[in-house]
């Protein structure tokens, strides 16, 4: 795990894709996707279900690790429309003692009550001290955004033409951008420019890329 | 066959006696197969008995008698004309239909209500068919499926799609008379076996037509200037003008579609003249244009068409005096079947010229006249329970009538793919497509087969059955946008990944125009002329083609034998040969190659073993893979037809790898499965089976954002497949095609059983050898790696963003 200070706050990377607040004891999660699996097969194509599963095992994975007073869901939290995988997330979210706030992204269509029934808080944005919780990057601010809606992943290369694609935090100057935390969800690759920094992830290590 | 030769007669034509042979044996209501080469007359050898067939018969003709597919849609014009023709002669009421992808929706309506005597089609098209509920009265009256040019079906999965259809024809219509008409194969009796299956009543009938072929290559005038490593030709311009400008019409046949688009701007700027004259045909150009190509061709107005495999296949084109193959053709099937292009009449002679694109090259043309002179032409391997296939085909079944799974299983295993399929798999396949798995799941809402009252099993619901209807075939494109004029008027289809590189006004080259990219807009890529004379030449990611086996043996044999010595090819390669012998040597028949040298990009390693690109990717997997169990290494591999290069950051030791008897055929498959975890193949081949099983849907037209939320990459089920379920039959079929198709089982045993009785010759050189040229400077390549992926990730660093060139 790699911690960062960002404007006197310390964040930690996870290598599952998550982001801790430490002073605020919060989760960022980014692109969680529930439902993709089950929007697939509902529509005849036979992804595993075991695919969807994975969420519900990593979190109790980061949950374990420090202690929590809230998840912040930083958009497309589910894929596409209402499907049984709504279920066993209202199942879950009844177990968790802590907040839980879905900032919206453009795959969030279910609508707003059916969150704020299971307790959710739903809202566009969150700004707290100098930071803005975002769905979509680039905003016109001064605050430090976190986002994520890319899926952020990058190609290295090394000596001998070797190459690798995987998963990253996208850091700008003024922005981080999370990968995505579901599991059946892609990658789109972005070429770094010279004032961003790359924390690829392995899902075991999150690892800083140096720049060539 | 008294009125068919009496018309024949009429015709001023003199029935041949593979002709006469044909008609004997259908009127005998036998099946059968034919083989002749195109232009001699093949079509009415078997339509001469489909018509004797309907003269002779008590009653009144109606509905279809003869399904002829033909693996080309160009091709299937032509057999339409000639058929109709000849059948207008007898039964002026009775008419040939031609079903196509390209078939309006009006015409297609109308031969559905009143079918045609006659209907030619192409496999795609035939399973269409089958996807409406009234197909079983449609062939109700079917008396005979033709098969043509099934040497080039065969060994590929719309093969597996015609195995399937005449199986269930079959089923509808025991009577079914099935004909096929090849080109002379490897494997003959294969072929018929696959298209015939149990019928007892057969003839094979061989046309004794041998086909001159004259091969000249193109020699440079010096070889100091002749590339190294696989260029474009273009060096050669000077002769090929001279070519073009002595015939009437040429066709100059290049590999990939960059290729074709670069030779024709090469060719217009090196003679203004030709404008008007010229034209290019390649895969990716809108049919229309196509089409006009392919009439102006025929009707003498064009002087040159430079052209990929895209014009490889049988339309008459009678007046080409000339081919001109650039690049290695890699294989001797295919280039006598280009060379066939021209000189089209039964008796004319075909002439070739062989344009090579590097120096190694040119020990290839020698290759290539000898397989000429022994008439040799490459087996076709047939796939075996292609289950993306079988799959796509239950959903056309179950989108039509649905189908009932007991009596359709003894249907699928008649096939030759499918014979071995067991009760087991088929359990498996049909689970997958009620249940999406192979349990039962809570919460599960899969949907896409459900069984009726009657127990017959059908489509869900109309989604499905739409995104099925849109997804059908075995020929898998990338994600290709549309190019279109401001003003309207399709120019053909463009791989996404290039035009993302592009912005708007940015200029490239595309069906010989020069484009000026305006916008991205709905899957469409709007743009207008441009007058910049620079353009970027998009590239298409085309499969790259494989030496055969065939072509492999001879190329070693004109590389080993003395006589090749006193060629043309070989006087002009001494320059090059000398320069090797300097720095390395020339290997003899029972010795193999390796050379080692040092270049900033780290250390290569070049195997020669000289057996083909597809035997040489695995090799290097496996010869990567043995290497690194000595000591953790991460290697990036390329390979060409002549061998293969292992290029490291760190030296492994030549007495380490010389010891450790690396080439045993031992083990070979077992280690073959663990290089091939980590490498890149079964992930390639995965995506074809992706698409065909329906598993990754490609959008609806016109209509890209709806389906978005439905859409995934075939790397994402590959992964997810791998992790979830490794039992999963298509990803386990992805590993076996790669087995199977991607590096040829069989041969590789026998390959590595004669390494290992030929004696190693490792020499460590100074610089690049003229015959690592080629692989040191490829830019496709592997990986393989013993090191952990973070330790690699430690080595690495971004790859910063690289224009297009």
């Amino acid at each position: 795990m790699t911690t960062l200070s960002i404007r006197s706050n310390h964040f930690v990377l996870h290598p599952s894709g998550g982001v801790y607040w430490k002073e605020t004891q919060t989760w960022l999660l980014a692109d969680v996707h529930l439902g993709k699996v089950a929007h697939f097969r509902k529509n005849g194509i036979a992804v595993p279900r075991e695919a969807e599963g994975s969420f519900y095992q990593k979190m109790e994975g980061l949950l374990s690790l420090f202690p929590v007073q809230r998840i912040l869901f930083l958009g497309d939290l589910f894929h596409s429309d209402q499907n049984n995988e709504w279920y066993l997330f209202e199942a879950w979210v009844k177990h968790q003692p802590f907040a839980l706030v879905l900032i919206t992204g453009n795959h969030d269509v279910i609508p707003k009550w059916k969150f704020e029934d299971l307790g959710l808080e739903v809202v566009p944005q969150v700004e707290e001290d100098s930071f803005l919780f975002h769905h979509f990057p680039d905003q016109e601010t001064t605050a430090f955004v976190f986002c994520g809606h890319v899926h952020p992943g990058v190609k290295l290369a090394g000596v001998g033409k070797q190459q690798l694609k995987l998963p990253c935090f996208y850091q700008g100057p003024t922005q981080m951008i999370l990968p995505a935390f579901g599991a059946f969800t892609g990658l789109h690759l972005l070429k770094p420019r010279q004032e961003d920094t790359v924390f690829v992830t392995t899902g075991k290590k999150v690892i800083e890329i140096k720049k060539f | 066959m008294k009125k068919v030769e009496t018309w024949f007669r009429s015709q001023n034509w003199k029935a041949q006696p593979f002709q006469k042979q044909c008609w004997k044996a259908y009127a005998e209501g036998k099946s059968g197969m034919l083989h002749a080469p195109t232009g001699s007359g093949k079509t009415y050898a078997l339509w001469g008995g489909v018509v004797e067939e309907m003269l002779q018969s008590a009653k009144p003709i109606k509905g279809l008698h003869a399904l002829w597919i033909t693996p080309l849609r160009a091709l299937g014009v032509e057999i339409q004309k000639s058929t109709q023709e000849m059948l207008r002669a007898f039964a002026p009421e009775l008419e040939v239909g031609l079903r196509t992808a390209d078939t309006p929706q009006s015409q297609r309506t109308k031969m559905l209500k009143s079918p045609p005597f006659g209907l030619v089609s192409t496999p795609e098209s035939v399973h269409v068919l089958l996807t409406q509920k009234e197909h079983p009265r449609y062939f109700s009256q079917l008396k005979v499926v033709v098969v043509d040019e099934w040497h080039e079906l065969l060994g590929s999965k719309r093969g597996v799609q015609v195995e399937l259809a005449l199986a269930y024809l079959r089923a509808l219509q025991p009577n079914l008379k099935v004909w096929g008409i090849s080109a002379t194969l490897g494997n003959k009796e294969l072929a018929r076996e696959i298209l015939l299956r149990g019928t007892k009543k057969f003839s094979v009938v061989e046309a004794k037509i041998q086909k001159k072929i004259r091969v000249h290559s193109l020699l440079p005038k010096t070889m100091e200037r002749f590339p190294w490593r696989g260029h474009l030709g273009i060096h050669l311009l000077p002769q090929v003008l001279q070519i073009i400008q002595k015939n009437k019409s040429t066709l100059v046949f290049t590999n990939t579609r960059s290729q074709c688009e670069i030779w024709y701007h090469q060719l217009l700027d090196a003679a203004p003249e030709l404008a008007g004259s010229i034209a290019m045909h390649h895969g990716s150009i809108d049919k229309k244009i196509r089409l006009w190509v392919e009439e102006s061709l025929r009707k003498e107005e064009l002087k040159v068409v430079v052209c990929t495999s895209s014009l490889d296949l049988g339309v008459d084109f009678s007046p080409v005096e000339n081919c001109i193959q650039v690049g290695s053709p890699k294989g001797v099937g295919r280039f006598i079947q280009r060379a066939g292009r021209s000189g089209h009449h039964p008796k004319a002679e075909s002439s070739i010229y062989f344009l090579p694109t590097h120096a190694m090259e040119l020990i290839e043309s020698v290759a290539l006249q000898n397989g000429i002179q022994q008439q040799q032409i490459e087996d076709r391997i047939p796939y075996l329970n292609s289950y993306d296939v079988l799959i796509q085909f239950l959903m056309t079944l179950a989108v039509g009538s649905g189908f009932d799974p007991v009596k359709l299983y003894p249907i699928i295993t008649s096939s030759f793919c499918y014979q071995i399929l067991d009760q087991s798999h088929w359990q498996w396949i049909l689970n997958f497509l009620i249940r999406g798995s192979q349990s039962l799941q809570q919460y599960d809402e899969y949907k896409k087969l459900i069984r009726t009252e009657t127990g017959l099993l059908k489509v869900a619901n109309k989604g499905i059955a739409l995104r099925h209807r849109l997804s059908m075939g075995t020929i898998v494109s990338g994600n290709d946008l549309k190019i279109r004029y401001q003003k309207g008027g399709y120019l053909g289809s463009i791989e996404e990944w290039f035009i993302s590189k592009l912005n708007p006004g940015d200029t490239f080259a595309f069906s010989g125009k020069n484009l000026e990219l305006i916008r991205i807009q709905k899957m469409e890529v709007i743009v207008k002329k441009s007058k910049v004379k620079q353009a970027k030449i998009p590239a298409w990611m085309g499969g790259r083609m494989s030496f055969s086996a065939h072509l492999s043996d001879l190329l070693k044999k004109a590389l080993f034998e003395q006589q090749s010595e006193s060629t043309p090819e070989f006087r002009s390669l001494l320059p090059v040969f000398e320069q090797q012998k300097k720095e390395s040597l020339i290997p003899k028949p029972e010795e193999l190659l390796i050379e080692r040298f040092e270049t900033k990009e780290g250390f290569h390693t070049v195997f020669y073993p000289f057996e083909g690109y597809a035997i040489h990717e695995a090799m290097a997997s496996l010869m990567a893979y043995r290497i690194s169990l000595l000591s953790p290494i991460s290697f990036s591999m390329s390979f060409n037809d002549y061998g293969f290069e292992l290029l490291s950051d760190q030296a492994f030791s030549q007495e380490d790898f010389l010891d450790h008897d690396l080439f045993t055929p031992k083990q070979l498959f077992e280690d073959l499965v663990k290089s091939i975890n980590v490498s890149e193949m079964a992930r390639r081949r995965f995506r074809d089976i992706a698409v065909i099983s329906g598993l990754v849907f490609q959008g609806y037209p016109n209509k890209p954002i709806q389906s978005k939320h439905l859409q995934s990459g075939s790397q994402l089920f590959f992964e997810v497949f791998k992790e979830y379920e490794p039992d999963n039959l298509l990803y386990q079929q992805a590993i076996e095609e790669t087995f199977d198709h991607g590096m040829e089982r069989g041969r590789m045993q026998l390959v590595f059983e004669h390494l290992a009785q030929k004696k190693v010759v490792w020499k460590n050189c100074s610089q690049p050898t003229p015959f690592s040229f080629p692989l040191i400077t490829d830019r496709i390549r592997a990986k393989l790696s013993s090191e952990t992926e973070e330790d690699r990730i430690k080595k690495m660093y971004l790859q910063l963003e690289k224009s297009i060139q």
